[in-house]
């Protein structure tokens, strides 16, 4: 497996943990009391520690890890959770998304977390210099690696005595120096691992530093043990070689007469070491307080029995690609369904004709299968509005409190990636010039927070997205001057325009309502690309708005984006596709009813103006059919825009899968595709969009 | 060649160890995402060897230890933790864990390990 698979799924991965962050933090901030999300909090954070540390990103695990700390505090009930709390902690996720996100477009997801360090090691109440002296205090306890071939080890009374008496009892005595591998982690249970075999072999009597100072990993590698046993050196020697992480293992038999004479002689000089020890001991302990709370063992794993996490789904994850592999495939087969048909209704073969038709009984449940299996929740989108909502709004020192309805809509994937951006745009948009000050709503008897609403459901072959505001609406007059100041429209225009048009009008390019221009939206480009977005996929964007109660943004998608809904025409004995979701509807109208007007060929259509475009002169068939006295005519829109487009003939509706035409022939004018008919022709799909300027 | 559980509620943790393992001639039978699981695992596959995470959700790394001891009280179990998780270590080597691998892997070292419990 290679290492792009692995950061696949990292990436995925966290991103996951990230959303639960997120969610979770929320959540956490109407309920600060609930442990429980501090615990799924904690628990995302620490996964994403190990997989960051894993991949060798280490802004990102020191990162989390500091999170992880300041969350344990709060676990511990150590840290109230307030709203500065909690502006650290999402300043912090916000510092890991940008990593995650910089490791995704194949940065090394390095990033200057100096700053939020220093914030979050503030809350948990360490200052930097601590640090130092601790090590410094851990140093002097420890015992220096030895340079001379003997254990260093002295005794007092008590301990010569326990000796000489053991030696009497047939127990022989060893002073044991472990060594610790340097990259040992964990260093105190390594320790206890130790501690424990050895005392499955006998009896620990001693150990330099004390086993107090070793569990809490005050010292740097090595120790000495002293150890009462039956066992011979090498027994004992094999039993520690088996943990693992041990460096070296040094065993000496302990000469208690030796070491009586050493005693005496060393007594002075141990005396004044003791005191300096036990000074510097005391001190380091005190000083290292704070942080040995943050991670704060016991309580650790009492609360970690009592989480109950999530439910796991059965899962497995498959690559979009592959999914888009196992669809192309399937629309081959769907087209060569359409021929099977034809053959065996031409043959008139009942065996033929009944197996034909149960293949296409399988296909189509087949087909929702994979249709199903490509839809997403919108949750998927949605869920990272919160988030945006709440810092905007306090950025803009507003209130607003964001309704979600429908998060469960389901859409096909590819538009589910697309309509992020254009969310955005138009929350920003509701947020920063719908939504009042607390004061002007107040002052407009509205309650002080406004609310948002995005709502996502299904009608039809369709998904409708709504996002609505109780704030401000939008003010009519004040388009249309702006849009006539900005020569988007003229004012003969203007007079036929209905309400609704006029407020699409925000949609026109260059065009901006707000006054002051915010770093959140108003730079008077973006809403026109939002719409441009929407309607590449398919989608219609509509505005509804009263002045001082609110607006409403409405945008229609496709279910699908490969299977679509069209219109079959024939032009110059050629076969066109219309999507059905640009059709207004369809029309014969005679000959003499078309007027010229500024050269281009205009009918007066349901007391609209309409001006034709001809398929077989934009297409440029070579075949004409006979001169007929009438035009067929499919009516199509673009927003408010709608032409005629002329057609020799109409076929009828069809369900047809959606063909790219490849890397061959890109930019073909007003030609979004082409697809396979049942009798094997060709049928290219018209982009109407480009048809109407 | 000894058959390995290999325990962690993160897939990409699993991937990480399972390539290890498998480069050095371990068979992984079986991969399990929560402690319930692992637990059934167990005893459904009787493996050589589990690898255990700690933090996993619903039932922790320890708890199924324990449960896997206390049906197989020579069950080989690793603990895998994470930097900061000392004392939930140290309880599962009271519990009866054969040793511990701290995160992030290091191949060298997880294979040490193993060596050692499966000796």
């Amino acid at each position: 497996m290679s290492q792009s698979e692995y950061l696949e799924v990292f990436i995925d991965e966290s991103e996951e943990h990230l959303q639960a962050i997120n969610d979770n933090l929320l959540k956490l901030e109407n309920e600060p009391d609930n442990m429980d999300i501090v615990s799924e909090i904690f628990r995302s954070a620490h996964t994403l520690k190990g997989m960051g540390a894993t991949m060798g990103f280490e802004d990102l695990a020191n990162l989390t890890h500091n999170m992880e700390n300041v969350l344990d505090l709060i676990r511990n009930g150590e840290l109230e959770v307030t709203p500065e709390v909690m502006d650290i902690i999402f300043d912090a996720v916000d510092d890991i998304e940008e990593m995650v996100t910089d490791i995704a477009s194949g940065g090394d997801g390095s990033r200057d977390i100096q700053e939020i360090t220093k914030q979050l090691e503030s809350l948990q109440g360490i200052e930097t210099e601590d640090a130092g002296e601790e090590v410094a205090a851990t140093a002097t306890a420890a015992p220096t690696t030895e340079t001379s071939d003997e254990i260093e080890e002295t005794f007092d009374e008590y301990e010569l005595t326990v000796l000489s008496q053991s030696e009497e009892q047939g127990y022989k005595a060893f002073k044991i120096l472990v060594t610790l591998d340097e990259k040992t982690m964990l260093k105190g249970v390594r320790v206890f691992m130790v501690f424990e075999t050895l005392e499955e072999a006998g009896e620990i009597i001693k150990s330099t530093p004390s086993a107090e100072d070793l569990e809490n990993e005050k010292f740097e590698l090595s120790f000495v043990v002293t150890l009462l046993t039956h066992e011979s050196k090498t027994d004992i020697q094999k039993r520690i070689e088996k943990i693992s992480e041990i460096a070296s293992v040094k065993i000496e038999e302990v000469n208690v007469k030796q070491e009586k004479q050493k005693k005496l002689a060393l007594e002075e000089k141990e005396h004044q070491e003791a005191q300096q020890k036990e000074e510097k001991g005391t001190k380091g302990k005190k000083e290292k307080k704070p942080s040995q709370q943050s991670s704060s063992p016991k309580e650790k794993s009492s609360s970690n029995k009592k989480q109950k996490g999530m439910e796991l789904n059965k899962t497995i994850r498959v690559n979009i690609d592959r999914l888009d592999v196992l669809m192309n495939l399937f629309e081959e087969l769907v087209i060569d369904r359409g021929r099977l048909e034809q053959i065996s209704s031409e043959l008139n073969n009942n065996e033929l004709q009944e197996t034909v038709e149960r293949m296409s009984r399988i296909t189509g449940d087949l087909q929702e299968i994979i249709l199903n299996m490509r839809m997403m929740p919108v949750e998927q989108v949605f869920n990272r509005f919160p988030r945006m909502v709440r810092s905007l709004s306090r950025e803009l020192n507003k209130k607003v409190k964001l309704e979600i309805i429908g998060a469960d809509t389901e859409l096909d994937r590819t538009i589910i990636d697309e309509i992020g951006d254009p969310l955005v745009h138009l929350i920003r948009n509701s947020l920063d010039h719908g939504i009042e000050t607390p004061d002007e709503r107040v002052a407009k008897g509205k309650p002080e927070e406004g609310i948002v609403k995005l709502r996502a459901f299904h009608s039809g072959n369709h998904v409708f997205i709504e996002i609505e505001d109780d704030g401000a609406g939008i003010d009519k007059e004040k388009i249309m001057n702006k849009a006539l100041e900005n020569g988007v429209v003229t004012d003969e225009d203007l007079e036929k325009m209905t309400d609704q048009q006029i407020y699409s009008l925000l949609f026109a390019s260059g065009f901006s309502t707000a006054e002051k221009v915010t770093d959140v939206s108003g730079r008077g480009v973006g809403l026109d690309v939002v719409r441009t977005t929407f309607e590449s996929l398919g989608g219609v964007v509509t505005v509804d708005s009263e002045l001082g109660k609110g607006s409403l943004f409405s945008i229609q998608l496709p279910l699908t984006l490969s299977i679509i809904d069209v219109m079959l025409v024939e032009v110059a004995q050629e076969k066109y596709a219309i999507p059905l979701t640009a059709i207004v509807e369809t029309a014969i109208v005679e000959k003499k009813d078309v007027y010229n007007a500024h050269n281009q060929k205009v009918i007066d259509f349901r007391g609209k103006v309409v001006p034709l475009v001809f398929l077989d002169e934009i297409f440029d068939a070579p075949l004409k059919n006979e001169e007929q006295d009438f035009y067929s005519l499919v009516i199509v829109h673009k927003g408010e825009k709608v032409a005629g487009l002329v057609v020799d003939s109409l076929i009828g509706q069809h369900d047809i899968v959606l063909k790219s035409l490849g890397n061959y022939l890109t930019n073909v004018f007003a030609i979004s595709g082409a697809t396979i008919l049942g009798d094997g022709q060709v049928a290219l799909i018209v982009d109407t969009n480009e048809l109407i300027k | 060649m000894a058959s390995v559980l290999v325990v962690d509620d993160a897939a990409f943790m699993r991937m990480m160890l399972k390539e290890i393992l498998e480069k050095n001639g371990l068979k992984v039978v079986g991969e399990a995402t929560t402690g319930d699981e692992a637990v059934r695992l167990y005893k459904e596959l009787n493996p050589d060897l589990v690898t255990m995470d700690i933090t996993m959700p619903e039932k922790n790394g320890i708890e199924a230890l324990k449960e896997i001891i206390a049906a197989d009280p020579d069950a080989k179990v690793l603990m895998c933790s994470a930097m900061g998780q000392q004392a939930m270590v140290l309880d599962a080597i009271q519990a009866g864990a054969k040793d511990f691998i701290v995160k992030p892997f290091q191949e060298d070292r997880v294979m040490d390990s193993i060596r050692k419990v499966l000796r």
